[in-house]
């Protein structure tokens, strides 16, 4: 009784995906054998680099990725099923649906010829089939619960009289409308100003209990201030994995050491500390741990094996030699 | 939804725009009520053959019957036939309104179905892309590189001078300009964001074409297809000038070549329909121009 229970806890369950993109110059392993769990009501931040898969993640479980890149291996069940699988008609149905997704740009995320109204719409009439008035009524809803005042007239402008946080709401309001069960975000609030960011990041924090959300950024500040569980990502694959306070308080790969250290704090002085290096060409990546080249703590093990998930705590994961042995 | 306020302040700013757009609209509304205010333009009257428009007058010599003579008569035009008459007594403004009418239904529908067909084939080439890019491509490629008026004339020699088969030929060669343009503009639209939104918000791929890409191209579409309608004008004009127009119906290509014979007595057969041929192709090409001007994002 009590495993189904916890089964049905989770949402959306990722296992060894592997999305690869083949290039002329060579394979690149976008996604590299990720797994984790998506529970109901949480939000789960993916924080990694540019370039480190986060996005092609969120894509992969979409079905998404376009030519050249193509999902390798791995199963993604959502409620069950595994929609890797699915036939192009199925996910459609899914997509905006059950499973929606918030861009990073806002402004290039809204066809800037069509209203404001007729967009929001969009999926209402595709999944819902509402007629005119219940999806216009539908529509007026939405923009006023992500805090758009006149929402009625609103409607009829174009994206051009938006500001970009209110083109970055109207999105969010799009993604919700149909009351998917994830909601992927894609550095939502990257284009936006700190101030718009603290409102956009407090309607993501309303959604709890009913939206599960995967969050994906670079930020370790929006992180902090949302987060229920992280995982960092560097070159497509997971470092270090976890519960948000714990990870954040007590990093213990050296690559979210050194993100964390990366952040100003009010009580340390001293000069900011930042990682050497940068992140490695995907086609051409380093034997054994990804992270050796730029890890202060790198080992003679860490250049020929790949480490393998080793738990803290039963909340607390983490990729690294340094913890491999104990 | 395309011509936006902005857009048509701009336009408003271009003088040779809209004094092109009102010549057009002129143009149609004589069209549209020209033939039921003038005479009939194919009602053949022989004592007035070769009137002069009003306000000139031409020296006849005429072969009186009577008197056995050669007579030199003096001929002004009369408000009757205000823009005179060709030699076979032919009101030539009745003519003209009529050709305007011809003119302008194989110029906008010629126009529409080219780009139909074109607008069709480059968003569907560019939004699929792979084989069926290089395979759509490639057709165009051929259609592009086919002598279009040599189709022209063998169409009509096998069917018969025909304005169907005018225009379906136009239509259905002209296309290629139009694939063309709207597929490099949906090449770059495609990568944009909100396709890749539309997508993940569950969008089928008709509905992405029809209600992303299609309405963003629509300006360059108006543009083209503005400044291709005097082409299609002038290649009706051409066909009926070598004689190979309807014969039902009367256009400036085939006014145009009666008069060429007398051009230097009877001059006004030919200049007429030549000077409002050269006017309509410059409106349009005038409005073509300012339309891009406004339209396109570029110049902002």
């Amino acid at each position: 009784m009590r495993l189904t229970r916890k089964v049905n806890d989770i949402v959306l369950c990722v296992r060894n995906l592997r999305t690869y993109f083949f290039t002329e110059k060579g394979e690149v392993a976008a996604v590299d054998d990720i797994s984790f769990d998506l529970k109901r009501g949480e939000i789960l931040c993916i924080i990694g680099e540019s370039g480190s898969g986060k996005t092609a993640t969120a894509l992969s479980i979409l079905g998404l990725i376009d030519k050249p890149g193509a999902i390798v291996s791995g199963s993604i069940l959502f409620n069950g099923t595994d929609i890797a699988k699915l036939s192009e008609g199925k996910m459609r149905n899914l997509r905006g649906n059950k499973i929606s997704m918030v861009f990073q740009d806002a402004s290039s995320s809204l066809n800037p010829v069509l209203r404001i109204g007729e967009q929001i719409t969009e999926s209402l009439v595709q999944h819902l089939k509402l007629d005119k008035k219940q999806t216009r009524e539908r529509a007026v809803e939405l923009l006023a619960s992500v805090g758009i005042s006149q929402p009625e007239e609103r409607l009829d402008e174009y994206p051009h009289q938006f500001s970009g946080g209110m083109k970055q709401r109207v999105m969010i309001a799009m993604a919700l409308s149909c009351n998917p069960e994830v909601l992927i975000a894609d550095e939502p609030t990257t284009a936006l100003d700190v101030t718009v960011q603290a409102q956009v990041l407090d309607i993501f924090k309303e959604l709890k209990n009913s939206t599960s959300v995967l969050y994906i950024t670079h930020d370790l500040g929006v992180v902090s201030e949302i987060a229920d569980r992280i995982i960092i990502m560097y070159a497509g694959k997971f470092l270090e994995m976890g519960d948000a306070r714990e990870v954040l308080m007590d990093p213990k790969h050296p690559y979210t050491k050194g993100l964390v250290g990366c952040l100003p704090s009010g009580k340390i002085k001293g000069r900011l500390v930042s990682i050497q290096g940068s992140i490695p060409n995907l086609i051409d990546l380093p034997e054994g741990c990804v992270f050796c080249p730029r890890c202060p703590d790198a080992m003679e093990i860490c250049r020929k094996e790949t480490p393998s998930e080793t738990g803290i705590s039963d909340k607390h994961s983490v990729r690294c030699h340094l913890y491999g042995s104990t | 939804m395309i011509i936006e306020k902005h857009h048509r302040e701009k336009i408003k700013k271009n003088k040779p725009a809209v004094l092109g757009l009102l010549f057009i609209i002129l143009l149609f509304v004589t069209a549209i009520l020209g033939p039921f205010l003038t005479r009939d333009p194919n009602e053949i009257n022989f004592n007035d053959k070769n009137l002069p428009p009003v306000g000139f007058s031409i020296e006849q010599s005429m072969y009186n019957i009577k008197t056995q003579e050669l007579e030199v008569t003096e001929r002004k035009g009369s408000w009757e036939h205000p823009l005179g008459t060709d030699d076979r007594g032919r009101d030539m403004l009745a003519m003209l309104v009529s050709g305007a009418r011809v003119s302008l239904e194989v110029g906008f529908l010629a126009t529409g179905i080219a780009i139909l067909i074109g607008t069709f084939i480059g968003v569907v080439s560019a939004y699929f892309g792979g084989w069926l890019d290089n395979a759509l491509m490639r057709f165009t490629d051929v259609i592009m590189t086919f002598p279009f008026f040599l189709l022209l004339v063998l169409i009509v020699y096998m069917y018969g001078p025909n304005m169907v088969f005018v225009i379906l030929a136009i239509g259905l060669t002209g296309w290629t300009g139009a694939a063309r343009l709207v597929r490099s503009e949906v090449l770059s639209l495609r990568t944009l964001d909100f396709v890749t939104a539309s997508k993940a918000l569950g969008a089928s791929d008709p509905h992405i074409i029809l209600r992303h890409l299609v309405p963003n191209t629509m300006s360059s579409i108006i543009v083209i297809a503005t400044l291709s309608i005097p082409g299609v004008i002038l290649a009706e004009a051409a066909l009926s000038f070598i004689g190979l127009g309807d014969p039902a119906l009367v256009s400036w290509g085939k006014v145009l070549n009666a008069g060429q014979d007398s051009l230097v007595t009877t001059w006004w057969v030919a200049v007429e329909p030549g000077m409002i041929l050269f006017l309509t192709v410059l409106a349009f090409n005038f409005l073509g121009d300012g339309l891009r001007d406004a339209l396109d994002p570029k110049s902002e």
